[in-house]
């Protein structure tokens, strides 16, 4: 693993070993410059750009996913083969609860595989699970910051233009059955995220921001949507930063 | 009220906390660590006991064997009132580390069982309620039992992957044990995604009776019965901490 990894061009112990996964690189920037002290920009090749920094006292790291779970899957893979081992994505989602307004946050336990990528991984039988561990790092953090959430099963999928607000045809008689099982909100990469975590043996959890709502077609202004990802970032950092003190508690 | 249709129980007659183990003899095992347990009904595989315990009622009631039955046997707890549910039983590991009479406790399952198809399509997790989990895990630590967690699979066909099964089955196996999946049982999967679906919260908790690589096996009841009893406490505790 001295070798350099093939997309993310960086080698064993380069990036520090919690990381944010948000999809933008545009938050990864953001992330990176305004949320971590001693920031470093490590990377910058396609949709992937890694910074490390420093927060609350620990070291700690951001990497874009790009959408979708094919660069999301590239992405956490050459990040574990280099080491790093606690993974949060951060990121936003379509409502599909008419109780979960834009600007809420969803604090996610699992997710519908709708993806491609994961399925080259393992039969689609097997759960898109996140880990328990970080759901309860998330979870006490939120509690610490007095933020409300929705804790549950989201959906994973490949294609934005056949479930969102700005897809062809009637995407809400797509997404019924999923609203119905009570399927919080749907994105595009914590399936295949969860079951590559699962596989290789490392922590990985998600925080959304819902953006809009499906059902009732609410959508959030930019400021407003601001404030809630900026609140989703200092929750996943703080479990990042919770999930590392742990970690030391044993050795 | 009219009497549930299999169970043969009505609302009122349990607890929001119920323990389910696949096995009707194994009811009474449970039901002894409740104060006053009284036999509520007795139809097919289904056996329910009613008592209390540190001032909650709790039930305990038998799935019998496999999905199937098991997704009947919640969804007319459901219907009579239980909020919280933990699935009590055995498993076969997947894994070299786990050892016969081990713990574990399953944060979701491989669907590999018709059930819950029939319910949702197949992409949808099966995953166990977050609060059931930690509290199980809180009540092993406070006990200093070692637990194992993690992703568990649930099937149908017994003689197709088990130790009993065909000099064949680790074969079919492998995919599994190499996506480190602990253990197989029978019944978790249905009971975590029809949990989900009707907005209560399900869990499992389970003894090693077997290993599939080592082809070790415990046939004998009254070595389970001691880890039976065990986990018992633990799922009670559990009830505890939650409410």
């Amino acid at each position: 693993m001295e070798q350099v990894q093939y997309h993310i061009r960086c080698k064993k112990d380069d990036v520090n070993k919690a990381v944010l996964l948000p999809g933008d690189i545009e938050r990864a920037d953001y992330i990176g410059t305004k949320f971590f002290r001693d920031s470093v920009k490590i990377v910058e090749n396609r949709e992937f750009h890694i910074y490390n920094g420093i927060y609350e006292n620990k070291p700690v790291a951001v990497c874009s996913t790009g959408i979708g779970c094919m660069s999301a899957a590239v992405a956490i893979e050459e990040l574990t083969n280099i080491g790093c081992k606690y993974f949060i994505r951060v990121g936003t989602c379509g409502s599909l609860s008419p109780e979960i307004n834009p600007g809420d946050i969803i604090i996610v336990t699992g997710a519908v595989r709708g993806d491609g990528a994961s399925k080259e991984y393992i039969p689609i039988e097997y759960p898109a699970v996140a880990d328990y561990r970080i759901v309860t790092a998330l979870r006490n953090r939120a509690k610490k910051e007095n933020t409300d959430y929705s804790l549950g099963i989201i959906r994973t999928h490949d294609a934005f233009y056949m479930e969102s607000p700005f897809a062809f045809g009637d995407y809400k008689k797509r997404v019924t059955i999923w609203a119905e099982a009570g399927v919080l909100a749907i994105e595009n990469e914590s399936s295949t995220l969860f079951v590559i975590g699962s596989l290789r043996k490392v922590q990985v959890g998600t925080i959304l921001v819902a953006a809009g709502n499906l059902i009732t077609g609410k959508k959030g202004t930019k400021n407003e949507l601001q404030k809630s990802v900026d609140k989703a970032i200092i929750i996943a950092a703080g479990a990042l930063v919770d999930l590392r003190e742990k970690e030391e508690e044993k050795i | 009220m009219k009497k549930m249709h299999h169970l043969q129980i009505e609302p009122g007659q349990i607890g929001e906390f119920v323990i389910m183990p696949g096995d009707p003899g194994r009811c009474h095992l449970i039901a002894e660590h409740f104060e006053n347990p009284q036999l509520i009904a007795q139809s097919r595989e289904y056996v329910t006991y009613t008592g209390k315990y540190e001032g909650l009622t709790v039930s305990v009631t038998s799935t019998g064997m496999g999905c199937p039955s098991a997704a009947i046997a919640l969804e007319e707890l459901i219907m009579s009132g239980a909020k919280y549910l933990i699935r009590l039983g055995t498993t076969g590991a997947l894994q070299k580390n786990i050892n016969l009479g081990d713990i574990i406790i399953p944060t979701s399952a491989v669907r590999l069982e018709g059930t819950s198809v029939e319910y949702i399509p197949i992409e949808f997790p099966a995953v166990a309620d977050i609060d059931i989990i930690d509290a199980l895990i809180r009540a092993a630590q406070e006990k200093n039992l070692k637990s194992h967690i993690g992703i568990i699979m649930s099937h149908d066909a017994f003689y197709k992957g088990s130790v009993f099964a065909d000099p064949d089955f680790l074969k079919r196996e492998q995919v599994w044990i190499d996506s480190n999946i602990l253990s197989v049982e029978n019944e978790s999967s249905a009971l975590f995604t029809i949990g989900y679906l009707r907005k209560v919260k399900v869990g499992t908790i389970l003894t090693a009776v077997a290993n599939h690589l080592t082809r070790e096996v415990i046939t004998d009841e009254e070595k389970i019965n001691p880890i039976f009893h065990q986990m018992t406490d633990l799922c009670l505790e559990a009830f505890k901490n939650k409410n």
